[in-house]
């Protein structure tokens, strides 16, 4: 009776899910997308340097409004190395080295109706065993790089390591970067990235 | 200080920093406390170890001491992701970044908390606007904390359906305040007697999700396999707890009552008790809390004049703000030293929250653990950090 009762709930809410990739993001908060302006500001992680906006460093605080603004490009991430093995199933394992929540909750959401990764042939599992990539959130902490050495050596090939946000990639304002220590075939800018970027970011790490 | 004096205990016990016991309007020199003794492993006892990295939302070690089913003990261990976060040395807005990131997930009550006292200790108050603007950003955060909540029980129990259908409306607030701030998560929004959160429209929106939530959480109090899990798990019976937990063991804890740092006392505020004590009336009155900040949200009535900035000159005081964030209280204490961060003070919610959890075990089974922890709303970012 229960199992038949949500069913229903389920059917008569209706379609849910966005067109994205295919079609262009519906919603985005514009302090997670590419910094675009001109001259020097003081930033505080330095993501400014010389006229040049640097998305691996960039925590997104606003402090070089109005030189330098949001345009609303979803595309902060950069993939060094890819693998179409992974095309039709990609399966990530997350693991938290040192964050805030943000990052945490914002990969959880790409499992959100409106985004929906599982159309998309991308998957959550819980041990590495099972992972085609690992995804880092936060600094590196010392406990934590441990455990990612462990999980990295656990992991079947091919792999993927995916660094995401500006504390995995750069230590952001808070400490030092993951890619201090390990070599990243993804990272993906935000702090924390939108789902959006998460997405796509996925997306180009199995060669679409 | 506008409202913290030291003196002799009075009110409820609200949590200890490093060097202050604090209570309502009060703080006092830290009394020493003898830690209980740590639990030794019995003969028919083993030790069954979940994490760091197990499929919860965030790391932590758990070490469960169990002759096989009932749980005797219950440890966390957070150090394995220990941060460390420098704060003295630096201005209130430089620190103001750090702080943030403390628990991204709850970044508007920590600034808002944080900034409150540093305000205080340059003896400044913010326009009304800016205090109101506030609480509409706490309880804009509540909403969408309180929904992940109810969504992680959910899961634990295995109900696709409303697992997404929270997880739809979570991302629709989520995308409501990063319309109205510019971040999803209020990075960047706050600022020393100023804020950026645009709020036309913002109540009626919220409502929305208030209103679709009503419907989720209606289906949800009829499913007897749902509510089975959480009745008699995880009984709380600490008469110091704290938000949600404290208000659904029937105690009337809520800065929101006895904390002036933000103007609740014109809303007509009065808060969701309830009388379970379990995982069950924490998720009542998680879920009736989103309801309730839809309504004060529609009650907050102001423009967007006036939401201006302070700045802080060679500023020498000390200041002390405590605010209601979802999981309970968040107390920060500043000194400053020529505008400068001397010394910090700090109370987080999942401190104490997460020691009651721990004694709520007791007796419990494995399968009662997600429900259980859950319930609390307890964030290890909030745990594993120390600031220095």
């Amino acid at each position: 009776m229960n199992i038949n009762f949500w069913f229903l709930k389920g059917i008569f809410k209706g379609i849910k899910t966005e067109k994205f990739p295919k079609k262009a993001p519906l919603d985005i908060a514009p302090w997670s997308t590419a910094l675009v302006g001109k001259g020097n500001v003081d930033c505080p992680v330095e993501a400014i340097k010389d006229g040049k906006w640097n998305f691996e460093k960039c925590i997104f605080c606003r402090r070089c409004l109005p030189e330098y603004a949001p345009n609303g490009d979803t595309a902060i991430y950069k993939v060094s190395g890819n693998d179409r093995t992974f095309k039709k199933s990609f399966h990530l394992f997350p693991l938290d080295s040192g964050a805030c929540g943000a990052c945490n909750v914002e990969l959880h959401n790409i499992a959100a109706p409106q985004y929906d990764m599982t159309r998309l042939g991308i998957f959550f599992t819980n041990t590495p065993r099972h992972a085609d990539a690992i995804v880092i959130m936060g600094v590196w902490t010392e406990g934590m790089g441990k455990v990612l050495e462990r999980a990295l050596e656990a992991m079947p090939g091919p792999k993927l390591v995916i660094a995401m946000g500006a504390c995995a990639i750069s230590g952001g304002i808070i400490g030092t970067g993951v890619t201090d220590k390990f070599n990243a075939d993804v990272v993906i800018g935000g702090c924390p990235p939108n789902p959006y970027t998460i997405l796509s970011a996925l997306m180009k790490a199995r060669g679409e | 200080m506008r409202y913290y004096k030291e003196g002799k205990p009075k009110g409820r016990f609200i949590g200890s920093t490093e060097r202050y016991d604090i209570y309502p309007g009060i703080y006092r020199k830290k009394e020493e406390r003898q830690e209980p003794e740590p639990h030794r492993k019995t003969e028919q006892e083993f030790v069954f170890s979940y994490g760091p990295a197990s499929g919860m939302l965030e790391s932590s070690e758990i070490d469960f001491y169990t002759p096989g089913e009932i749980i005797n003990h219950v440890d966390v261990d957070y150090d394995v992701r220990m941060r460390k976060i420098g704060i003295t040395g630096l201005t209130p807005a430089d620190a103001l970044l750090r702080i943030e990131r403390i628990n991204g997930f709850h970044a508007a009550s920590h600034a808002i908390c944080f900034l409150s006292a540093v305000e205080d200790a340059m003896g400044v108050s913010p326009p009304d606007n800016v205090l109101k603007n506030r609480i509409l950003q706490i309880e804009s955060e509540r909403i969408r904390s309180n929904l992940l909540v109810v969504e992680r029980m959910a899961q634990a129990a295995g109900f696709g359906v409303p697992v997404n259908q929270l997880s739809l409306l979570r991302e629709k607030v989520s995308r409501i305040i990063g319309k109205h701030s510019g971040h999803r998560y209020f990075y960047g929004s706050n600022s020393l007697g100023g804020t950026v959160f645009e709020i036309s429209s913002l109540a009626e929106e919220i409502g929305e999700v208030s209103d679709e939530f009503r419907d989720i959480f209606r289906s949800l109090l009829v499913s007897k396999l749902f509510i089975n899990r959480l009745q008699n798990n995880g009984i709380n019976m600490e008469s110091d707890s704290i938000g949600p937990a404290a208000r659904a063991s029937g105690i009337m804890h809520d800065a929101r009552m006895d904390s002036p740092d933000l103007p609740y006392g014109e809303l007509d505020f009065k808060p969701v008790i309830k009388e379970e004590s379990d995982a069950f009336g924490r998720f009542m009155v998680r879920s009736m809390e989103i309801g309730q900040s839809s309504d004060l949200i529609k009650k907050v009535k102001i423009s967007n004049d006036e939401l201006s900035e302070n700045q802080v000159g060679s500023v020498n005081g000390k200041g002390m703000a405590r605010i209601e964030s979802p999981a309970g209280d968040i107390f920060y204490g500043i000194e400053l030293k020529d505008g400068i961060i001397s010394a910090i003070d700090h109370i987080f919610p999942s401190v104490k929250n997460l020691e009651n959890f721990r004694k709520s075990m007791r007796g419990n089974i494995f399968t009662d653990f997600h429900f259980n922890w859950e319930s609390y709303g307890i964030w290890i970012s909030e745990l594993g950090v120390v600031l220095e």
